[in-house]
């Protein structure tokens, strides 16, 4: 039987879209084909939402 | 000295505090635990009473008696990505890890222990209470007659996962939902349940707490909302995160439950009723940060690095930054 907090689940939304950056290990950051640091981009990380509180992750209970 | 991250390379909310690092000149070894033996590399000698650790990641080379501070911000599971991954070699890694800086004087955000236990939502909701936080009613339980009892003396409820975890397998997510006045509480008793009272919002309130210094972010609730829609994660509003004033006695209860719950960073999640009391519905140890910050300018991942390079407090010319940010 399914326990009752079940009963309010829906599928998980994944982020299909790939993110427009890469990790640099010599900076330690990632950045954005043309260079610039992804981070200090604020309209693109807005966009993306990858900053956001979200729920259903695979890995991580805090959001 | 040195500031050690641990984290996925993909997290670009830890990207926004290297970028302040950086530009304080303070030395950074950024590495993800899923990474050992494939990349991340350690070393620990005990010998002649005395202890000599390395850490080794991206071509750094950091000794862990150089550590000022280690940030567990969203580390992988330890050799999750090793050439021949399984749950003994992950136990091997992380006790070998986490056991040797155990060890260092470096501060910590947060300490495993501390973040374990603070994962417990039930445990926050007790401590909440016991610092002075006021916490709608709230009922655990496997007992379907409780429950229905409970919704009789607090017929608008909300359910939530007990843990904050969602199911996997398929991936699916479980919001904060209104329970109908009307409905079946029999699966209670397949499952822990959480039911609360649901706070009829006019805000949202996202209070991220680094070190003593308090930074919040208030979204409006439109006076047309969906009363159904509880979970500001899912919500459909469109209404902006603002910069908020943190009110003395919240500042107050919070700075005790970070004390209690020896936690550097918290994520306090409230929802402010009609009346603006705050109503604290959670405290996420490692909350995400970065959508505050993009959407209201608050300077959280500056305080952040500030929080991450400072000396130790125990050395001279150490300032007391105590205070509540509001710009």
């Amino acid at each position: 039987m399914q326990p009752f907090a079940l009963n309010y689940a829906r599928p998980a939304v994944e982020r299909e879209a790939a993110t427009p950056y890469v990790y640099d290990s010599g900076l330690q950051l990632n950045v954005l084909l043309d260079g610039r640091i992804a981070a200090s981009d604020h309209a693109l990380l807005r966009e993306l939402g990858t900053t956001t509180s979200t729920a259903g992750s695979k890995t991580h209970f805090d959001d | 000295m040195t500031v050690l991250i641990l984290t996925g390379e993909e997290d670009v909310t830890a990207d926004m505090v290297v970028v302040h690092l950086n530009a304080s000149a303070v030395p950074v070894v950024r590495l993800d635990p899923a990474d050992l033996t494939a990349g991340v590399a350690l070393s620990g000698e005990y010998v002649h009473g005395s202890f000599e650790g390395h850490l080794s990641a991206g071509g750094r080379l950091v000794s862990v008696s150089g550590l000022r501070s280690v940030w567990v911000r969203r580390p992988g599971l330890p050799a999750a990505r090793a050439a021949q991954p399984s749950a003994w070699l992950t136990e091997e890694a992380s006790q070998a890890l986490y056991g040797m800086l155990r060890g260092c004087g470096a501060r910590w955000m947060n300490h495993p222990d501390a973040a374990r236990r603070a994962r417990h939502k039930p445990w926050q909701l007790r401590l909440a209470q016991r610092c002075g936080l006021p916490v709608p009613a709230t009922l655990i339980t496997t007992f379907p007659q409780a429950a229905r009892e409970f919704a009789e003396r607090f017929p608008d409820l909300v359910v939530k996962p007990v843990s904050g975890a969602h199911p996997q397998e398929p991936p699916r997510a479980v919001p904060t939902s209104r329970v109908a006045p009307d409905t079946d509480f029999a699966a209670v008793a397949y499952g822990p349940t959480l039911l609360q009272r649901r706070i009829a919002k006019r805000a949202d309130v996202r209070l991220t707490a680094v070190g003593e210094t308090l930074l919040a972010a208030r979204k409006a609730t439109p006076a047309d909302a969906d009363p159904d829609e509880v979970d500001v994660r899912f919500a459909s509003s469109e209404a902006p995160w603002l910069p908020a004033e943190v009110p003395p006695r919240v500042a107050r209860a919070v700075r005790g439950y970070l004390r209690d719950a020896e936690l550097t960073y918290g994520a306090f999640d409230f929802a402010e009723d009609v009346d603006g009391t705050w109503w604290f519905l959670e405290c996420n140890q490692s909350g995400q940060f970065g959508f505050v910050e993009v959407e209201t300018g608050l300077p959280i991942a500056r305080t952040i690095a500030g929080w991450l390079a400072r000396p130790d407090p125990e050395e001279p010319g150490q300032v007391d930054d105590r205070r509540t940010v509001a710009p």
